[in-house]
């Protein structure tokens, strides 16, 4: 069965004025209909918002061609849009009128019937914590309840794909807490297809299955970060008491490579399904007793700043090659 | 017509909205007293026979009760249009509604609808009301011979209707706070009908008159209704200048109406 990107880029150049904003990217995000995530990184200026807003149909392509859900950014826009729901960054909504009308007419333009609207928006409002001010107009809401509601509207008339501009702006920890989890449920439980678009990298790791760096208008790099973490050459910094000699001759015996830097300590890079138990049962053979073992992986964090050239290559690139060399 | 179904329930919740609204019907029941004295000439048995021919349901009947409910839409339009547009780009509403299938025109127009549905109401609606109860009174006869009073109504009440919403909305687009998008809205009648005024008099021409859109609108309402029409420019004239006017509304609409500001 053919598989339909969630966003398709091809060549897409937009120019805002004389100055061209984003040049020539091209690549294929997410999978339609699997409930996954998409995370937009990058710094101020790269252009995440413009991708954005061409996505919608906001700003026309200079050049190139933007699909979402397979249909064309600029030709079946309409249609695309009836299956899209959109949390703007800045605050969006009309405050003379109450959350549950609100969503109810927000539904309504999306094509559900009055009643199925009605119905979905009660729903909605509950399901983000929203239900016992249904009642209150927006513009009485605090800025994490105007956040969800904002959420809610995007959601309200169950779109395939839910675009999320900085969803955790402004937020206090608990209620980033509850968005993350509400983001997470949508493509989890409703297989909703998301893209979130923030500068937090927590965020974007927390809940995303692929990750997008752009700067400067182009997209740096394209990671699948559920990969990442399955196959990413995690290393270990591993500190042993004991004559440990042989331990890097015995270190292929798990198919890990490893490096001593004197006093019992050690990088050791594992490959991709070697968990770190192993090392426990290899120091264990070889009589070391293990005083310190620390597991880890290379953040979003480090790949982010490997992307935007502030790092030459992230810790586990650096231990694996450390390895090689020793 | 889900956005003026919504905006329609908003809009008469606005308590000085209803009451210049119901106002506004006075004039147009006294026209239909006045109506329903002409018609019946023998309640008029006293009155002075010169006053009693003067006082016809005709061309100049229908120009006055037009001019004097044209002012009330003003009002209303000044009062209530902006609070259509005017929040949702206070709010930064408009790219939720875009980000939807709902094009800019078709936001545009469910707002035009609404004003002007809710200016029908004390404009053409009143307005073929009294033609219909003239005809009524009167017969089929007087139908037969001033069918073209009604028409007269309809369309020339449409065009200010026009007029009128756009300038709301082309006001509240660009100030974006309702009470000052209200007074724009009047400031825009009152200044062109300046502007057109001074020209007239510095330069000693007629044409000057063009550039105010309630001069060019009621040069069109005479020849509709077949009333003298006031010295200056002709009918043809005033509708190039009224569609000028338009023109200009819906660019200033078209550039404001957006759901991102692009800063170039």
């Amino acid at each position: 069965m053919q598989t339909i990107p969630v966003v398709e880029l091809e060549n897409l150049k937009v120019t805002l004025g004389r100055r061209e904003i984003l040049h020539g990217i091209t690549c294929r995000l997410g999978v339609s209909g699997t409930g996954k995530a998409v995370g937009l990184l990058g710094p101020n200026g790269a252009g995440k918002s413009t991708l954005i807003l061409t996505l919608l149909g906001f700003l026309r392509p200079s050049a190139g061609r933007a699909r979402i859900l397979g249909m064309d950014c600029g030709r079946n826009m309409g249609e695309a849009r009836s299956k899209i729901g959109y949390m703007p960054e800045n605050d969006s909504f009309v405050g003379e009128m109450t959350a549950v009308n609100f969503l109810r007419q927000m539904a309504e333009l999306s094509g559900l019937p009055p009643e199925a609207a009605l119905e979905k928006a009660h729903e909605v409002l509950f399901h983000v914590g929203l239900g016992e001010a249904r009642y209150r107009e927006l513009r009485t809401y605090s800025l994490g309840m105007k956040q969800m509601a904002k959420l809610a509207q995007a959601i309200v008339h169950g779109p395939e794909l839910v675009v999320l501009d900085e969803p955790t702006n402004g937020l206090d920890p608990a209620a980033r807490r509850r968005m993350l989890k509400l983001v997470t449920d949508m493509k989890e439980e409703q297989g909703m297809n998301v893209l979130v678009c923030s500068h937090l990298l927590r965020d974007i790791e927390q809940v995303c299955d692929e990750a997008v760096i752009m700067k400067d208008g182009l997209i740096v790099h394209h990671c699948n970060l559920e990969e990442e973490r399955r196959s990413n050459r995690s290393f270990v910094e591993l500190e042993v008491t004991g004559d440990d000699r042989s331990l890097r001759m015995a270190l292929p015996e798990i198919g890990a490579e490893g490096v001593s830097e004197g006093g019992g300590r050690w990088r050791i890079v594992l490959p991709a399904g070697v968990e770190v138990e192993a090392i426990w049962g290899l120091a264990a053979r070889q009589n070391l007793l293990v005083r310190k073992l620390t597991h880890r992986r290379d953040t979003l964090e480090e790949i982010f700043l490997k992307a935007m050239g502030h790092l030459e290559r992230t810790p586990g690139e650096g231990a694996a090659l450390e390895a090689g060399s020793a | 017509m889900v956005l003026p179904r919504y905006a329609w329930r908003r809009l008469y919740q606005q308590r000085l909205v209803l009451l210049l609204t119901m106002a506004a019907f006075i004039w147009p029941l006294l026209c239909g007293g006045f109506v329903y004295l002409t018609n019946h000439v023998e309640l008029l048995q006293g009155l002075d026979k010169g006053f009693r021919e003067f006082i016809q349901v005709d061309g100049r009947f229908f120009s006055i009760f037009m001019y004097v409910q044209a002012g009330c839409a003003v009002f209303l339009a000044a009062m209530a249009g902006p609070g259509l547009v005017a929040p949702d780009l206070a709010n930064n509403a408009l790219p939720l509604y875009f980000s939807r299938p709902l094009t800019r025109w078709s936001y545009a127009l469910a707002r035009l609808t609404v004003i002007v549905g809710m200016l029908s109401v004390i404009t053409w609606i009143p307005g073929l009301l009294l033609f219909a109860l003239q005809v009524g009174l009167a017969g089929g006869w007087w139908f037969l011979a001033n069918w073209t009073l009604g028409a007269g109504v309809l369309v020339g009440f449409f065009l200010w209707l026009l007029i009128l919403g756009l300038v709301a909305m082309a006001s509240s687009a660009y100030v974006k706070w309702r009470v000052v998008a209200g007074a724009v809205s009047l400031a825009f009648f009152f200044i062109l009908a300046g502007i057109s005024e001074m020209i007239n008099q510095v330069f000693r021409v007629k044409w000057g008159h063009v550039l105010d859109p309630a001069w060019s609108v009621n040069r069109v309402w005479c020849t509709l209704l077949g009333v003298e029409p006031p010295d200056g420019p002709g009918a043809l004239a005033s509708m190039v200048a009224l569609a000028g006017f338009v023109a200009l509304l819906v660019l200033v609409i078209e550039r404001k109406l957006r759901p991102v500001e692009v800063v170039r």
